[in-house]
C-alpha cells in the first residue's frame, strides 16, 4: 500500500479504515451473526455520518479539530499485558473488582459466591458476549444518549470489544460497589473503546464505579467509550465515573442512565484528565415517579477542553431529575456546559432542575453556558441556573486576614466549591481518592 | 368593497386601543408605486429609483440581495415554519406616491382614515413629542414638536435621513446590524424603505417619546422599515412603535432592522408593542451600541404575529455602559413567539440585564434565546439574565435556549430560569372570592408579569393589561 | 328561611366518604363553632360547601338563604353571599390586595357597572382603619411573602370588604399565636351582626374564648355526634375527644 504514493488514502487511514475494522471483526469469529450484524450496520453508519461541525447546535463552542483519527490505531495484544501496569488499592472496600490494561482484561474479577449464586454476573464484556448473548442483546447498544456524537457512537459500536457487564437480578441488594479500572498503556497511538453496560433488576441495589487513568504520562491515545446504566422498577443504583486520562488523550464518553417506575438512580462523574474530553449524559426517566440524580465535577487546567452536553428527559409523570455541574477552570482552559431538560406532554408533574456553577480562577478561562428547557407539559416544577464568575475578592480578604495565604485560600475556597459534590458520593474511600486527584491537579 | 371593515373597535376604549383586533380592517387603497411581486435585482432598483437613491446606497442594496441568496434559511436552530415563506409571492416595495406631510390634513383620506381608526393622531396630542405613521412602505406622516426641531432634534424618514443628512447618518448606517448579519437583515438592507432616522443632539433630553406606527395594509406584502437612532453625548429619547395588519389569508413578512447608537453618556429606550396580526411572519433583527457610560434599554412586548423571531441587543463598546432588555412574551395558538435577548461585553464595568417573561396559552409555544459573551482581558462585567415561563393549558409548550461564554477577571454571570403554570388552588381561592374563573386566570397571569408592565410607560401599561386580559378570554377550559 | 341550611349532605373525596348524612342550620345573626378531632371532616365539609372540585357532593343539600348551593361554581357561590376564610389561603404573586378585592367586588356588580375608585378607597380604607391595617398593606400581592397572622388578617380584610352573608372560617386559627388569634376573633366581633352568620371550625377551644359561639357543634365521621352551649367547648377540652368518642360506641351500636 504505502508504494502506492500516487492514491489519496486520506479517507483510509488509521482509526476510520476498513481494515482496521475488519481486523476487530476477525477477532469476533467466535461470535453470534447478530452480533457481526450489529458491528457491521455501526460501521456503515460510522462512515456515512458526517464529521461534527461547530454549526451543528451540539457542537456549539466545542473544538472539532483535535478529533481526527487517522494517528490511532487498535492496540496489540500480545503475551501478559499486565506487564507495567501499576497496582490500584486506593478503594478496597468492594465487591469485586476487574483490571483492563488498553481493553485486554489483566485482573478477573473474584465474585463472592454469595452474589453469584443469587444470579449476579459481574464479568468482562467479551466473557458476557460469549457467555450470556441473550442477556446481553436485550440491552445492549439500545440506549445510546444522541446528543451529537452519532458518529462515535457508530465508531464504538463498530469497534468495542471489551469493558463492563453487570447484571444484578431483581431484589438482590448490594451494598460494596463494584470497580472497574481501565488504563490506557505505554504504547503510543492506541485507540480503547471501554464499554459499560450495568443492568439492574427490579427493586434492586448496587453501585459500580469506572476509573479511567493512563500508565504513562506521555502517551497518545484516543478513547470512545460508552457506558449505560438501567434501573430497573424500584431500584437503586449508584454510577460513579473518575476521568483521570493523561493529557495527551483524547477522549469520547458518551453516557446514558435511564429509570424504570419508582427507581432511583444517582451519578457522578469527575472529569480531570485528558486534553479534550467529550461528555454526553443522557439521562431517562422513563417509568411514572423514577429519580435520577447527575452530579459531576471538572477541573480543567492548561489548555485543557471539557466538552459537556446533557440532557433530561422525562417521558413518564411525576419524575424528578436533578443535575448539578460544577467546572473550576485555571490558565487557558475552555469548558462548555450545554444541558437540556425536555419534558414531554405524559411528564405531567415533573420536577427537573439543571444547574452549571463555572468558576473562574484565570483571567484567560473560558466558560460557555448553555442551559435549556424543553417543556410540553404544563404542570411542572422546571428550573435551571447558570452561573459564571471568578473568587470574591472579600472572601480572599477574609482568608488573608486570617494569616492565610491567597494561594492556600484559593485552594480552600475551590474545596469547599467542590465539596458539595464529593460528599455525595457515599464512600468515603472513593470520597477521599478524588479528594486527593483534586488536590494533585491543583499544585502540579 | 370600499370599506369591508370586518370588526368594530370598541368606542368605550379610552386612549390607546390594543385590542388584538383592532388592526383588522382593510380600506383599499390606490398605489402610485409598486414594485410588483418576487424579488430581483430589478426590484432594488425600481426603489432606488423611485427614491432617487445616491449609488451607493444603491450599491449597498445589491450586496446585501446577493448576501440574502447566499444565506441558507436557518432552519438548523430556527423554526421549520420559515420555509413557509415565498419570496417570490410577495411584494416589496408599494407608495402612495406622497411624500410624507407634516399636517394629517394633507394626508390621503384612505390612509387617514386608517390611522385615525388605530387612534394615532388622539395619542399624538395627548402624550407624544413626535409622530411618523408608515403605511406599507413609506411614512405617511411625520411630525415634531417645534421646539425639538429648534434644539436640533432630527426625526425622519429613512429616505431622507440618508439623503439629507448623510454627514450624520452615513457613518453608523450598516455599522451595528451588517446587512451579513443573518439572512433577514440581508433582507432588509436589499430592499428596505421607510422606518425612522432620529438624531438628538448633544445634551438634549427628549422629554416625551417619539412614535412610529406602522401599518401593513396590502395583502401579499413584506414591510422593511429601517430604523437608525443616534443620541449623541449625554442626550436621552424613548422611541416607541407600535404595529398593526389586517388578518389576510396569504402570509405577510415584517422584517426591519433597528440600529441604536448611544455616544458618551447618552440614555436610548426603545420601546414595542407588536400586534401583528397571525398571518405576519416577523423577523427583525434589533440591536444597539453603547458607548462610554451610555445605557440603551430595550422594552419588547410581542403579542401577535404567526412568528416572531427577534432578539434585541447591546453591544456594550464603552466603559461602564449598561444595556438591558425586559421583554414580554404572550403565545396564542398557533403562534410561536422565539424571543430573546443578546448581550455582547466589550468593555470593562459594563453591566447588563436580561428580564424575560413568557405566557403560553393553548397549543402556543414561546421561546427564550439568550446570548452573553465576556471575552477575556475584560473587567468586572456583570450580568444577570431571569427568564420565567408561565403556561397555562396541557399543551402549552416554552422553551429556553440561553448561550453564556465568560472569560476574564471579575466577571460574572446569572442566569436562572423556571417554568411554572397557575395552581389549581390559587385559582379556586380567587374563585371563592367571586371571581369568575376567567378573570380569576388572567388576574394571576397580570400578577406574573405585572412587575414588567410596570416599566412600561403609563399610557402603554394600561391598556397591555387589558391586552393580556383580552388574550386570556376563552383560554379557559 | 335566612338562613345557611346543611340537609344530609354526603361528600366523597378521591372515592373516600368523609361527609355522612350531614346536617346542620345556621340561622343569620349567629355563630355556630363546629368542632371535631382530626379527620372528622370539618375541613372537607367547608371545602365542598364552597365548591371546590375535589370534593363531590353525592347526596343532600345546602341551602343559602333558601337557594341550593349544591353544583353551583365555586365564584358563583360566593357571590350568592358565602365566604370561606381558608386555612391555607394562596399566594397570588404580582396581584396586590387592592386590585384583587377590587376585582372580586366589581364581578359582584351587574353587567357593565364599574366600580369607581373613590368609592372602592373608601370603602376599603374603612375597613383597614377597623381592622387597624397599615393603609401601605394594600399593595402587597395577595398573601405572597405574609407571615401566618397576616395571611389571616388578610383574610378577616377580604371577609370585610366583601360583606358575605354567611361565612365559614375553617380552622382559621390553626397555628396561630395568641396576638394573631385575637386579630381573627376582634374581626369575627366587630362584624357580628343580624345581617350574617357565622360558622367557625375549630379543632381546639382556645378560639372560642375570644369568639363566643350561640352553639356548639361536635363532629365526629362526618356527623354531627352532639350539640350544645359554650360550655359542651369547655367540656371538650377538659375531657378530650376521646371521651367523646368512648361516649359514642355503645351509641352506635344501638
Amino acid at each position: 500500500m504505502s508504494l502506492d504514493r500516487n492514491q489519496p488514502e486520506v479517507a483510509d487511514a488509521g482509526l476510520g479504515s476498513s481494515s482496521v475494522f475488519q481486523e476487530c471483526l476477525s477477532g469476533f469469529g467466535w461470535a453470534a451473526p447478530w452480533i457481526h450484524k450489529l458491528k457491521q450496520d455501526a460501521w456503515e453508519r460510522f462512515q456515512r455520518l458526517p464529521a461534527p461541525h461547530r454549526k451543528d447546535e451540539q457542537w456549539r463552542f466545542a473544538s472539532v479539530q483535535d478529533l481526527a483519527l487517522d494517528s490511532f490505531r487498535l492496540p496489540v495484544v500480545a503475551g501478559d499485558s499486565s506487564a507495567g501496569v501499576p497496582s490500584f488499592d486506593a478503594i478496597r472496600n468492594a465487591s469485586a473488582r476487574m483490571v483492563f490494561h488498553d481493553d485486554a482484561l489483566v485482573e478477573a474479577p473474584r465474585l463472592p459466591d454469595t452474589l453469584r449464586e443469587q444470579g449476579v454476573i459481574y464479568c468482562p464484556m467479551d466473557e458476557a458476549l460469549r457467555e450470556y448473548p441473550e442477556l446481553v442483546r436485550e440491552h445492549l447498544l439500545t440506549r445510546l444518549p444522541g446528543i451529537g456524537s452519532q458518529k462515535y457512537e457508530s465508531l464504538h459500536a463498530a469497534l468495542f470489544h471489551n469493558g463492563t457487564f453487570l447484571y444484578v437480578p431483581a431484589n438482590v441488594e448490594i451494598a460494596e460497589p463494584f470497580i472497574t479500572v481501565h488504563w490506557s498503556g505505554l504504547d503510543d497511538g492506541t485507540a480503547l473503546f471501554p464499554h459499560t453496560l450495568v443492568v439492574v433488576g427490579d427493586n434492586a441495589r448496587a453501585t459500580v464505579l469506572d476509573l479511567f487513568q493512563s500508565v504513562d504520562p506521555g502517551t497518545r491515545h484516543f478513547v470512545c467509550g460508552v457506558s449505560d446504566v438501567y434501573a430497573g422498577a424500584g431500584s437503586h443504583v449508584h454510577y460513579e465515573t473518575v476521568q483521570n486520562w493523561n493529557l495527551n488523550t483524547v477522549a469520547f464518553h458518551l453516557n446514558s442512565a435511564s429509570a424504570e417506575r419508582d427507581a432511583a438512580l444517582k451519578s457522578i462523574t469527575v472529569n480531570l484528565g485528558s486534553a479534550h474530553t467529550r461528555n454526553e449524559q443522557h439521562c431517562r426517566i422513563l417509568g411514572a415517579g423514577a429519580s435520577v440524580d447527575t452530579d459531576s465535577l471538572t477541573v480543567a487546567k492548561g489548555t485543557q477542553e471539557i466538552d459537556q452536553r446533557t440532557l433530561q428527559t422525562h417521558s413518564a409523570p411525576n419524575g424528578h431529575s436533578d443535575l448539578l455541574f460544577k467546572n473550576a477552570l485555571l490558565d487557558d482552559a475552555r469548558t462548555i456546559f450545554s444541558g437540556l431538560i425536555r419534558v414531554d406532554e405524559v411528564a405531567q408533574q415533573t420536577d427537573a432542575y439543571q444547574t452549571n456553577r463555572n468558576l473562574l480562577l484565570s483571567d484567560t478561562a473560558e466558560a460557555n453556558s448553555l442551559p435549556g428547557l424543553q417543556i410540553a407539559a404544563n404542570d411542572v416544577k422546571c428550573s435551571h441556573g447558570a452561573t459564571t464568575g471568578s473568587i470574591d475578592d472579600t472572601n480572599i480578604f477574609y482568608f488573608l486576614s486570617r494569616g492565610i495565604p491567597r494561594r492556600m485560600a484559593e485552594e480552600l475556597i475551590v474545596f469547599g466549591f467542590f465539596e458539595e459534590i464529593v460528599s455525595r458520593f457515599d464512600n468515603d474511600e472513593l470520597s477521599d481518592f478524588v479528594r486527593e486527584l483534586v488536590q494533585n491537579k491543583f499544585r502540579n | 368593497m370600499s370599506d369591508p371593515a370586518t370588526n368594530t373597535p370598541e368606542t368605550e376604549a379610552p386612549g390607546l386601543d390594543f385590542d388584538r383586533d383592532i388592526g383588522n380592517f382593510h380600506y383599499d387603497t390606490k398605489y402610485e408605486h409598486d414594485a410588483g411581486v418576487g424579488l430581483r435585482p430589478e426590484t432594488l432598483d425600481y426603489i432606488a429609483d423611485v427614491k432617487g437613491e445616491d449609488d451607493w446606497i444603491r450599491a449597498f442594496r445589491h450586496k446585501a440581495l446577493k448576501i440574502f441568496e447566499s444565506k441558507p434559511i436557518p432552519t438548523h436552530w430556527a423554526s421549520k415554519d420559515l420555509e413557509a415563506i415565498d419570496y417570490d409571492k410577495i411584494r416589496y416595495y408599494l407608495s402612495t406616491g406622497q411624500r410624507p406631510t407634516r399636517s394629517w390634513d394633507e394626508v390621503p383620506d384612505d390612509v387617514k382614515k386608517t390611522f385615525e381608526r388605530l387612534g394615532i393622531p388622539e395619542q399624538e396630542r395627548k402624550f407624544l413629542a413626535g409622530v411618523e405613521a408608515q403605511f406599507d412602505s413609506e411614512a405617511s406622516y411625520s411630525n415634531m414638536k417645534e421646539e425639538l426641531a429648534k434644539q436640533g432634534v432630527i426625526f425622519v424618514g429613512s429616505t431622507e435621513g440618508l439623503m439629507e443628512h448623510p454627514e450624520i447618518f452615513r457613518k453608523y448606517f450598516g455599522k451595528v446590524i451588517p446587512a451579513g448579519d443573518n439572512k433577514f437583515s440581508a433582507l432588509n438592507s436589499a430592499v428596505f424603505s421607510g422606518g425612522s432616522f432620529i438624531y438628538v443632539p448633544p445634551g438634549v433630553k427628549v422629554k416625551q417619546p417619539l412614535q412610529a406606527y406602522f401599518r401593513i395594509n396590502a395583502e401579499n406584502f413584506g414591510q422593511f422599515e429601517r430604523t437608525l437612532i443616534i443620541a449623541d453625548e449625554g442626550a436621552e429619547v424613548t422611541y416607541m412603535e407600535g404595529c398593526t395588519a389586517p388578518k389576510f389569508e396569504t402570509t405577510t413578512l415584517h422584517s426591519a432592522v433597528v440600529e441604536l447608537v448611544a455616544l458618551k453618556g447618552a440614555k436610548i429606550q426603545y420601546i414595542t408593542v407588536q400586534n401583528w396580526s397571525a398571518n405576519v411572519f416577523n423577523l427583525v433583527t434589533k440591536r444597539g451600541m453603547a458607548m462610554d457610560d451610555a445605557e440603551i434599554k430595550w422594552i419588547d412586548c410581542n403579542i401577535g404575529s404567526r412568528l416572531t423571531m427577534k432578539y434585541p441587543g447591546v453591544v456594550l463598546r464603552g466603559k461602564n455602559s449598561r444595556g438591558e432588555v425586559l421583554s414580554i412574551a404572550l403565545a396564542h395558538d398557533g403562534q410561536h413567539q422565539d424571543t430573546g435577548a443578546k448581550m455582547v461585553h466589550a468593555a470593562d464595568n459594563t453591566t447588563s440585564t436580561i428580564t424575560s417573561k413568557s405566557i403560553s396559552i393553548g397549543k402556543g409555544r414561546a421561546t427564550y434565546r439568550g446570548l452573553v459573551t465576556m471575552p477575556k482581558h475584560l473587567q468586572n462585567c456583570k450580568n444577570n439574565t431571569e427568564c420565567d415561563a408561565l403556561l397555562i393549558n396541557d399543551n402549552s409548550c416554552t422553551d429556553t435556549y440561553p448561550a453564556i461564554t465568560v472569560r476574564g477577571d471579575g466577571n460574572s454571570v446569572q442566569h436562572e430560569a423556571s417554568v411554572s403554570k397557575v395552581s389549581a388552588e390559587q385559582i379556586f381561592y380567587m374563585m371563592q372570592r367571586g371571581l369568575k374563573e376567567e378573570q380569576a386566570m388572567s388576574l394571576a397571569v397580570n400578577g406574573f408579569v405585572n412587575d414588567l408592565i410596570r416599566e412600561f410607560p403609563m399610557e402603554y401599561s394600561v391598556e397591555l393589561k387589558r391586552l393580556i386580559e383580552l388574550e386570556m378570554e376563552g383560554s379557559v377550559g | 328561611m335566612s338562613a345557611l341550611e346543611i340537609k344530609n349532605l354526603s361528600v366523597r373525596v378521591a372515592g373516600n366518604d368523609v361527609i355522612n348524612d350531614f346536617s346542620l342550620t345556621v340561622p343569620k345573626g349567629e355563630v355556630h363553632a363546629l368542632m371535631g378531632p382530626n379527620g372528622a371532616g370539618k375541613s372537607s365539609l367547608a371545602k365542598a360547601l364552597a365548591g371546590h372540585e375535589d370534593y363531590e357532593i353525592t347526596r343532600g343539600e345546602a341551602l343559602l338563604d333558601g337557594r341550593d348551593i349544591v353544583g353551583m361554581e365555586p365564584d358563583e357561590t360566593a357571590r350568592a353571599g358565602l365566604f370561606m376564610a381558608f386555612q391555607y389561603p394562596s399566594e397570588i404573586p404580582g396581584v396586590s390586595i387592592a386590585n384583587f378585592l377590587r376585582a372580586a367586588l366589581t364581578a359582584r356588580l351587574p353587567e357593565g357597572e364599574t366600580l369607581k375608585a373613590p368609592a372602592f378607597y373608601k370603602e376599603l380604607y374603612r375597613a383597614m382603619d377597623e381592622l387597624k391595617i397599615d393603609r401601605s398593606f394594600t399593595s402587597r400581592p395577595v398573601n405572597e411573602g405574609f407571615s401566618g397572622g397576616e395571611k389571616k388578617r388578610c383574610e378577616i380584610l377580604q371577609m370585610s370588604v366583601l360583606k358575605p352573608s354567611f361565612a365559614v372560617m375553617d380552622e382559621t386559627d390553626s397555628g396561630l399565636d395568641i396576638d394573631a388569634l385575637r386579630i381573627v376573633a376582634e374581626g369575627v366581633n366587630a362584624m357580628r351582626g343580624p345581617n350574617i352568620g357565622f360558622l367557625v371550625i375549630t379543632h381546639y377551644q382556645r378560639l372560642l374564648n375570644y369568639i363566643v359561639p350561640d352553639k356548639v357543634h361536635v363532629m365526629h365521621e362526618g356527623r354531627i355526634v352532639k350539640t350544645g352551649g359554650k360550655s359542651l367547648a369547655l367540656e371538650l377540652e377538659e375531657k378530650g375527644y376521646d371521651w367523646l368518642k368512648s361516649e359514642l360506641t355503645p351509641a352506635e351500636a344501638g
